[in-house]
């Protein structure tokens, strides 16, 4: 059972993982430095709850606007360029990220023993919730309640102005701007909002794991990071959800028994997804018809 | 003074070294260039598929016992050949105005050879045979590295070959015509799927040979390398300007030189965060590269 409650928290982190990237994509900007914001998250709320000893909620706050600072202040530079210069500015973010914890060194003797961050060997006594008790039900509930919030105010946000000045950069820049919309500032909010919801996944993720090094936050994470919003497409929130529970739930675990070679196959079922849905599995079209199947919404022809 | 002159010596050592070996990230530099050039897509599998040739060129020298030229040639055709099946299988189907999934693909594809490499050397790195590193010329307080020398006169040459294919034959008419502007390319009868494959064919030529100098030049070969020399042949080719060739030469010979130097003072497990800021100090100041244009910046 405590097997399937962590396949649910992962699903959830991975969510919010996803979430940050469908943000910053409302824009039209891709960004493979999710990663990058996901490891500052787990770092600093790894330090927070270890060495200053901060119960995990205040741990988690500061730790996501530790992330969404780094993730404003990379907004600048990174955003004067755009498309495929963003995404190669923000893959140079997410590794020197990686870098730095891969050489960052801060052992503090706590409680008898040496806790903190560890350079190569990673930092591994993120034990907030095996210290006090906490049970895998307790755990996953607290992952939820901010899954399931974060979705709510980006849900509630999509309906709002802000949502549509978002989608509005997406759609043509240039005719967003003609209508007065700053394009840096919304970019840079967005990517900010990003950094946020990154941090807070990664703090979970690095209590929920109690142990976390550099290699967690490679280029692969950061392509799942963004490989859920496509996927699932930009239509919805629940399409990242519905896109997490896919790859994660379903590839993932479904392909646990074919061993060392899992890794091979996702390469190429990302090719083939590519080749035969360009546009994301979830696209508008396979949104409608699904909508239509279930009876929900049902736009049919004549009214469209 | 004599002090002074030391440090002056080795750092200029340092720097000079670092130069001779950025000829290999400017080749990585130029194959992402070409691509960028012809379809303007970023193809992420270039790396990988450079590392891999160099992999099939390292088995021809293991079983066969290839001599170190015809483990080149090999290592150069299979990465070719690498070059040509990621055009069918992740950018040739795609639409061509969705960057996206082809960006995606390519992704896939980078994992894909990751994990073959990793597969079939159990993740282990490879000695890869050295040229001419016996050979040290000395020139006053400088030393020149034979293997090193030996990178930078292939670079030169296949810079040259490929600069000749582009501007001397009508395969690289064709080509420029593509990368300039395709629909009117297709108007006059060249087939955009078949130069922009014959471009992913060349650059791939060009990555082998990369790919193999690198493992020549470090001494071994490790899957542990694809991702970082991704990212520097992105840097260069960022730096450079997107789409610029000449671009690409400066800016892979300065992330060579500059990398020597952070080696240098810093040491290995820092060198690399220093190259990346040096991207973000180019993302700030210059962002369209050294040679790129204000208006194709993306």
């Amino acid at each position: 059972m405590s097997y399937y409650l962590g396949l649910v928290q992962l699903i959830g982190i991975h969510t919010l993982l996803g979430l940050s990237a469908y943000v910053l994509m409302l824009t039209g900007q891709l960004s493979l430095g999710q990663a990058g914001f996901f490891a500052i998250g787990a770092y600093s709320a790894g330090i927070l709850t270890v060495i200053f000893e901060l119960p995990i909620f205040p741990a988690l706050l500061v730790a996501a606007v530790i992330a969404a600072f780094f993730a404003f202040v990379v907004g600048f530079p990174a955003l004067r360029v755009k498309g495929l210069m963003l995404v190669v500015a923000t893959i140079a973010f997410g590794e020197s990220v990686r870098l730095f914890f891969f050489n960052l060194s801060w052992r503090v003797p706590r409680g008898g023993i040496e806790v903190g961050p560890d350079s190569t060997n990673g930092f591994r006594e993120i034990r907030y919730f095996v210290a006090n008790g906490w049970s895998a039900w307790e755990i996953t509930i607290f992952v939820w309640v901010f899954v399931i919030l974060i979705m709510a105010v980006l849900w509630w946000m999509d309906r709002s102005r802000a949502g549509a000045v978002l989608r509005a950069v997406g759609e043509d820049e240039l005719a967003a701007q003609s209508v007065g919309i700053n394009l840096t500032a919304v970019k840079v909010a967005a990517m900010t909002a990003g950094g946020f919801i990154a941090g807070i996944g990664g703090g979970l993720y690095a209590h929920t794991a109690t142990y976390v090094d550099h290699l967690t936050f490679t280029v692969l994470l950061a392509t799942f990071a963004i490989s859920y919003p496509i996927l699932g497409g930009l239509t919805s929130v629940f399409g990242t959800l519905i896109a997490v529970i896919f790859i994660q739930g379903i590839l993932v675990e479904g392909l646990r028994f074919l061993g060392d070679w899992r890794n091979i196959v996702f390469g190429l079922l990302i090719i083939v997804a590519m080749n035969v849905k360009p546009f994301g599995l979830f696209d508008a079209r396979t949104t409608r018809f699904l909508k239509r199947a279930v009876g929900l919404g049902g736009r049919g022809k004549s009214d469209a | 003074m004599s002090d002074f002159w030391f440090e002056f010596v080795e750092i200029t050592q340092t720097f000079g070294d670092g130069l001779l070996f950025g000829t290999t990230y400017a080749l990585i530099g130029i194959g992402f260039t070409l691509i960028f050039g012809a379809m303007e897509k970023l193809n992420m599998t270039y790396a990988a598929a450079s590392l891999a040739g160099a992999y099939v060129g390292l088995a021809a020298f293991t079983f066969i016992n290839a001599p170190a030229l015809v483990v080149f040639v090999i290592s150069a055709v299979a990465s070719g050949l690498i070059g040509g099946i990621v055009y069918v299988t992740c950018f040739k189907y795609i639409p061509i105005n969705s960057h996206l999934a082809a960006l995606m693909a390519s992704i896939g594809g980078l994992f894909f050879i990751d994990e073959i490499i990793v597969h079939t050397t159990d993740g282990s790195p490879l000695t890869f045979p050295a040229l001419f590193d016996d050979v040290i010329l000395e020139l006053g307080p400088f030393a020149v590295r034979g293997d090193l020398l030996f990178v930078l006169l292939v670079s030169i040459v296949s810079t040259i070959g490929l600069i000749y294919v582009l501007y001397r034959t009508r395969l690289g008419l064709a080509t420029r015509a593509v990368s300039q502007q395709s629909i009117a390319a297709q108007l006059c009868g060249i087939s955009v799927h078949q130069t922009n494959a014959i471009t992913f064919v060349l650059a791939g030529l060009l990555g082998g040979i990369a790919g193999a100098m690198t493992a020549a030049a470090v001494g071994v070969l490790s899957p542990l390398i694809t991702v970082p020399l991704t990212v520097k042949g992105l840097i260069v080719t960022v730096i450079g300007g997107l789409g610029s060739i000449p671009g690409a030469i400066v800016a892979g010979l300065l992330v060579g030189g500059f990398e020597n130097l952070f080696l240098y003072f810093r040491g290995v497990n820092e060198r690399d965060m220093y190259v990346l800021l040096l991207l973000f100090i180019f993302l700030v100041f210059r962002p369209h590269g050294i040679f790129g244009s204000e208006v194709n910046r993306d």
